[in-house]
């Protein structure tokens, strides 16, 4: 008797961090639906970004993927509609030209999930990468996701107090946004960047109903790495992530 | 009396074990980098925290260089330099956003043992209102003009460090927003968080040259910059800021030389930011045993005060906009 009395002893202090956390977190928990919703998805013709948009049509949403090449656009509808039935908007553009992509986001409705998914990886070390591959990236990955979070921020904002519903800006990162790592010094403070982003933008819209994600993948088997593994001298230094290859579906 | 020693024992025995263990496994070894005669580049030196460094490193010995924008200002900072510590710096007019003007300004000086990235500009408003211009400018100084800094200077220090056989530093100024993003800072917590990014990616490229990592992470500091924000600052950010105090330019310099010297890859400048920089330890490496201990100790409870933290951020932003929606 008196040893379970000491057991209710030691767990009395988690019980109650556990009561405490459950008052204090926040933002509080939400559910973003996504059926009949509007998602857009950048970088959406082919890897992760294709993956998303084919599974977001499968779960009833409306998509609209967006990237650079019409051709690779094209090949992405066809395949998303042969998977899921579901014809999705497609929209060229570069992430890299704010008014390129206001002008996509204005032909498109309102954007009630948008997801930034596009993103280019070149690992070199430091020293010898040019400045333009580090520049590629910084304005690819991080000021082309500024880019998209000004264009469709407004439009998304009425829509959602419309609608009632909670919306969503969601940012894919990577492991290599969480800790820095050789031949990542362009790549890593891109995806380092987008937390910081994510991290303000959480305050400033949450009384808009918008919620933000980050997500952080490992190394993903797409066109995108193969990309990245060919531009290494070394290619054993690109597997550096010890995690199995995923697929990108 | 035997049972409690042994309990005591027993108890202390874990703490002991861990301690040691990481003597053993804390990466990078420790390292002092002297200053005395040795070259100090400091960039946005002609002003606030990057003018108290330059200042300080004079006063301890160092040939310092100072590069910033304007001309006048940088005169005026090597007056007084001049002035406080006898020690002529160099001046160097050159815009970070320009990399072959970096390139041609740390030709003229010759190879640096320190550099110290430190300018910076920040603008505070909420993204939705910020034009993109303003975002540019801060991702083009704060963050590509570090990578101009790093890239022109590294060939010369990595030959050098050869030639001395001495280490030496890259010291990169970012800020307690590159710690945590907070309301109305997208735009400056993306370019001090990418800072992070580029430096522990960078201290695993050039450990081997004998190069070491310094990140600063300062919180508002009294300096002109500051005054500058404050004009445009949300109110809500006012709110959140005001979590951590604020500090004078000169001891965020000497914080930051101190670290500097013993090769600190995380700089933390008070008692709060050396609290967020345990809740926020993730995978950045620490030399020190000592600090690692306090930072394994101490992650689940720094989390929790970091939680609390954003419970109260949350509720202030929540209070704000239902004060706003009464009016």
């Amino acid at each position: 008797m008196a040893s379970l009395f000491f057991l209710f002893l030691l767990l009395l202090p988690f019980a109650i961090l556990l009561l405490v956390l459950a008052a204090i977190v926040r933002p509080r928990p939400v559910r973003i639906p996504l059926k009949g919703r509007h998602v857009l998805v950048t970088g959406g013709s082919s890897g992760i970004g294709l993956a998303l948009a084919l599974r977001a049509a499968a779960e009833g949403a409306r998509v609209t993927i967006l990237a650079r090449d019409p051709s690779r656009l094209q090949d992405a509808r066809d395949a998303i509609l042969l998977a899921t039935g579901v014809d999705v908007t497609i929209l060229a553009a570069d992430v890299r030209d704010p008014e390129a992509v206001c002008r996509a986001l204005e032909a498109a409705d309102p954007v009630d999930v948008l997801v930034c998914s596009h993103g280019v990886f070149l690992p070199q070390e430091l020293e010898r990468q040019s400045l333009e591959e580090v520049r590629f990236m910084v304005e690819v990955n991080l000021m082309g996701t500024f880019h998209l979070i000004k264009a469709s921020l407004p439009t998304m904002k009425q829509r959602a107090k419309e609608s009632g519903l909670p919306a969503s800006i969601a940012i894919v990162s990577s492991q290599a946004g969480q800790v820095g790592i050789y031949g990542y010094t362009a790549y890593s403070a891109s995806k380092f960047g987008l937390r910081g982003l994510a991290e303000a933008l959480q305050h400033e819209v949450i009384a808009d109903n918008i919620h933000i994600t980050l997500v952080f993948p490992p190394d993903t088997d797409t066109p995108g790495l193969a990309e990245g593994v060919d531009n290494c001298l070394y290619s054993d230094r690109c597997h550096t992530f010890p995690f199995p290859f995923l697929n990108a579906c | 009396m035997a049972s409690l020693f042994f309990l005591f024992l027993l108890l202390l025995l874990p703490l002991v074990v861990v301690l040691l263990l990481l003597a053993v496994i804390v990466r990078p070894r420790p390292v002092r980098i002297p200053l005395k005669g040795r070259h100090v580049l400091v960039s946005g030196g002609s002003s606030g925290i990057g003018f108290a460094l330059a200042r300080r490193a004079a006063a301890e010995g160092a040939r310092v260089s100072i590069l910033a924008r304007d001309p006048d200002r940088l005169r005026d900072a090597c007056d007084a330099i001049r002035r406080d510590t006898g020690v002529d710096a160099a001046a160097l007019a050159a815009d970070v956003r320009d990399p072959a003007a970096v390139a041609r300004a740390l030709e003229t000086v010759g190879p640096v043992d320190v550099l110290v990235c430190n300018q910076g500009v920040f603008v505070p408003q909420e993204l939705e209102r910020q034009s993109l211009e303003e975002v540019r400018f801060m991702v083009e100084v704060n963050l590509m003009g570090t990578f101009h800094l790093i890239k022109a200077a590294l060939p010369a220090m990595k030959q050098r460090g050869k030639e001395t056989g001495l280490p030496a530093s890259i010291a990169i100024m970012s800020s307690q927003a590159g710690q945590v993003g907070v309301y109305g800072y997208t735009a400056y917590s993306a370019t001090k968080f990418g800072l992070r990014g580029l430096a522990e990616a960078l201290q695993h490229e050039v450990i081997m040259d004998n190069i070491h990592v310094t990140l600063i992470f300062p919180p508002d500091t009294d300096t002109p910059g500051l005054a500058e924000e404050l004009k445009r600052r949300p109110e809500i950010t006012n709110v959140i800021a005001a979590s951590s105090g604020g500090m004078k330019a000169d001891d965020v310099a000497q914080k930051a030389l101190n670290g500097i010297k013993s090769a600190q890859f995380v700089v933390p400048c008070n008692f709060e930011g050396t609290m967020l920089s345990i809740a926020t330890a993730g995978l950045s490496p620490q030399r020190s045993y000592l600090m690692a201990f306090n930072e394994v100790l101490g992650a689940s409870l720094m989390r929790f005060i970091g939680l609390c933290f954003q419970w109260n951020w949350f509720s202030a932003i929540e209070k704000w906009h239902a004060k706003k929606k009464r009016k």
